[in-house]
């Protein structure tokens, strides 16, 4: 194991925060990923009295990812926690205030805006909502019951108690192809399980784990159940073209099917669409003047970190032409 | 060669800077240092090195048995973030590397202070406990999500004398992760019987804390 130290800058907060000088911040950033941390890049840099609420995941997707390859001006690809590391130094140095404290309530419906945490409530003129998404669970039985004893959506985190075991991976895309590479470092056997009958990863994934022996395919079949009475033993598979159902030995699940995007605590206040993504226009503003959005909560479509940063960087010149106006 | 580099060391300078009083890194390895302890020694005295206001004391753990005995440590590498004055319960056992070096400088800041940062709800529960609670936060130093909960425990710690805290690096301490069937980080073992998944707010790890104390007392 190196020795990697990640860093985040931690000051307490309690009670109704404000800057330094009293006033509400000019802009609250909610998210502490890509999209949150570019943003908060930018206004900083405008001198724009900033706070950034990183929530319970700082750093973002990326911070849980073994690595990112496709991040340009990293041609030899860089570690997840490394990059989201270097977003986060660079805001720091563009004079953000960065707080570890998750948003539990809004109200968007008074000026300056609320924003409340479990421990205070935060002011700001112009609000920048990049909250992400979340892995999306399979909703099927023995997954709660599982769910962080043998069901996992974070190979870097519990890869390590799989050594020489057997697990299975659900799912098809990039990063279902890519964990259950990363996973092959610590188990037997890895098992992709994927409802198609080909992987949407990116043509480079695919064939890293089709080369790898250690990884086989269970295609066109989705898990009905996790099985397991005090741990996992296995799952039930069922195949979506013959409808056979077969049992499937395996000591733990990760689950990569996709990600959902994370606006329940907007809802009522921010438009969302159907599948629950904050709607905006092609300046990143939403529904309410004064509220920006940026990153995957906003984005069904292409959810890359590159693509986050982009709408991050918007958000945060069209909040600051905003703040210019207000009065 | 050192562990964290210049540009580390002085981001930790930084937010180091300013620690309103003394703390103490009291740290456990042996003569013949085991996996990770020679790293975590050497970690714990370059940290210390960052401020006037920390101090490193290394002692072994099989001769300085009376220490050992006097911060309750039972394994090592161990690291006791301690007061000048007072020893609030707050354990790292296992390297605090990777994403929990995080929480040992949150750990060190709030000892400085003394400012535990919770909700009056909590501090009200923690200042009634008759009883210890021991709680033990498994994690890998890969995992993004285990700080929340390592310094959510450290901070109820530092808020109630009955209360310790342990981080525990579930790769240095096998027997342990399987004694507490740990396969997925971060996992808070709430006096050996009560089990917290994930890095929940502490309004659930304030609940399953009351469920705990109230099974004991039955």
């Amino acid at each position: 194991m190196e020795f990697e130290p990640t860093l985040a800058s931690a000051e307490a907060a309690e009670g109704e925060q404000s800057d330094a000088s009293g006033d509400a911040y000019e802009l609250v950033v909610i998210g502490g990923g890509p999209a949150g941390l570019t943003a908060a890049i930018y206004a900083g840099r405008a001198r724009v009295r900033t706070c950034l609420l990183v929530g319970s995941l700082p750093g973002g997707q990326p911070a849980s990812t073994a690595g990112v390859d496709n991040y340009p001006g990293f041609p030899e690809g860089i570690g997840g926690a490394e990059l989201a590391q270097r977003f986060q130094n660079q805001a720091d140095r563009f004079g953000a205030r960065i707080i570890p404290d998750s948003v539990t309530e809004v109200d968007f419906s008074q000026h300056p805006f609320s924003i409340r945490t479990g421990r205070g409530a935060y002011h700001g003129k112009a609000v920048i909502v990049a909250t992400g998404a979340a892995p999306r669970r399979l909703g099927i039985p023995g997954e709660d019951k599982f769910y962080g004893r043998g069901v996992s959506s974070c190979a870097t985190c519990d890869g390590f108690f799989y050594r020489d075991k057997r697990v299975i991976v659900v799912g098809g895309g990039d990063s279902a192809v890519d964990e259950a590479i990363f996973l092959t470092k610590f188990a037997e056997q890895v098992t992709i399980i994927h409802r198609r009958d080909e992987l949407r990863a990116t043509r480079i994934y695919q064939e890293k784990a089709m080369a790898n022996p250690k990884i086989d395919f269970i295609w066109s079949s989705v898990v009905e159940e996790i099985l397991g009475d005090q741990t996992v033993t296995g799952v039930r598979v069922r195949n979506v073209k013959t409808q056979d159902t077969e049992m499937v030995r395996a000591d733990g699940v990760f689950v990569y099917i996709g990600m959902e995007p994370r606006s329940d605590v907007f809802a009522g206040q921010l438009e969302l669409d159907n599948q629950g993504y904050i709607v905006s226009d092609r300046h990143q503003r939403t529904n309410i003047p004064g509220v920006f959005v940026a990153g995957d909560v906003q984005d069904p479509h292409y959810r890359q970190v590159v693509i986050a940063a982009g709408t991050g960087a918007a958000a945060a010149m069209e909040a600051e032409r905003y703040l210019g106006k207000y009065p | 060669m050192p562990l964290l580099n210049e540009d580390v060391k002085q981001q930790v300078r930084e937010q180091l800077a300013g620690l309103e009083s003394p703390v103490r890194l009291v740290m456990f390895t042996q003569e013949f240092e085991c996996d990770f302890c020679a790293e975590t020694r050497q970690l714990v005295q370059e940290v210390a090195g960052l401020s006037d206001q920390l101090e490193a004391e290394i002692y072994d753990f099989v001769e300085d048995e009376e220490q050992a005995e006097d911060y309750g440590i039972d394994k090592i590498p161990a690291v006791a973030v301690v007061g000048e004055e007072d020893d609030y319960g707050i354990r790292f056992y296992g390297i605090p590397s990777g994403y929990e070096f995080t929480s040992l400088l949150e750990a060190i800041r709030r000892v400085a202070t003394g400012d535990a940062g919770l909700t009056g709800e909590t501090l009200r529960f923690l200042s009634q406990l008759s009883d210890p609670v021991h709680l033990q936060v498994f994690v890998t130093p890969t995992c993004p999500y285990c700080p929340q909960a390592v310094v959510l425990a450290h901070q109820m710690a530092l808020a109630s004398p009955m209360v310790q805290a342990d981080m525990v690096e579930a790769q240095e301490f096998p027997h342990l992760s399987t004694k507490y069937q740990v396969m997925g980080v971060p996992r808070t073992v709430i006096n050996e019987s009560t089990f917290v998944e994930g890095a929940a707010p502490e309004s659930l790890v304030l609940q399953k804390l009351q469920e705990s104390v109230a099974n004991e007392e039955e």
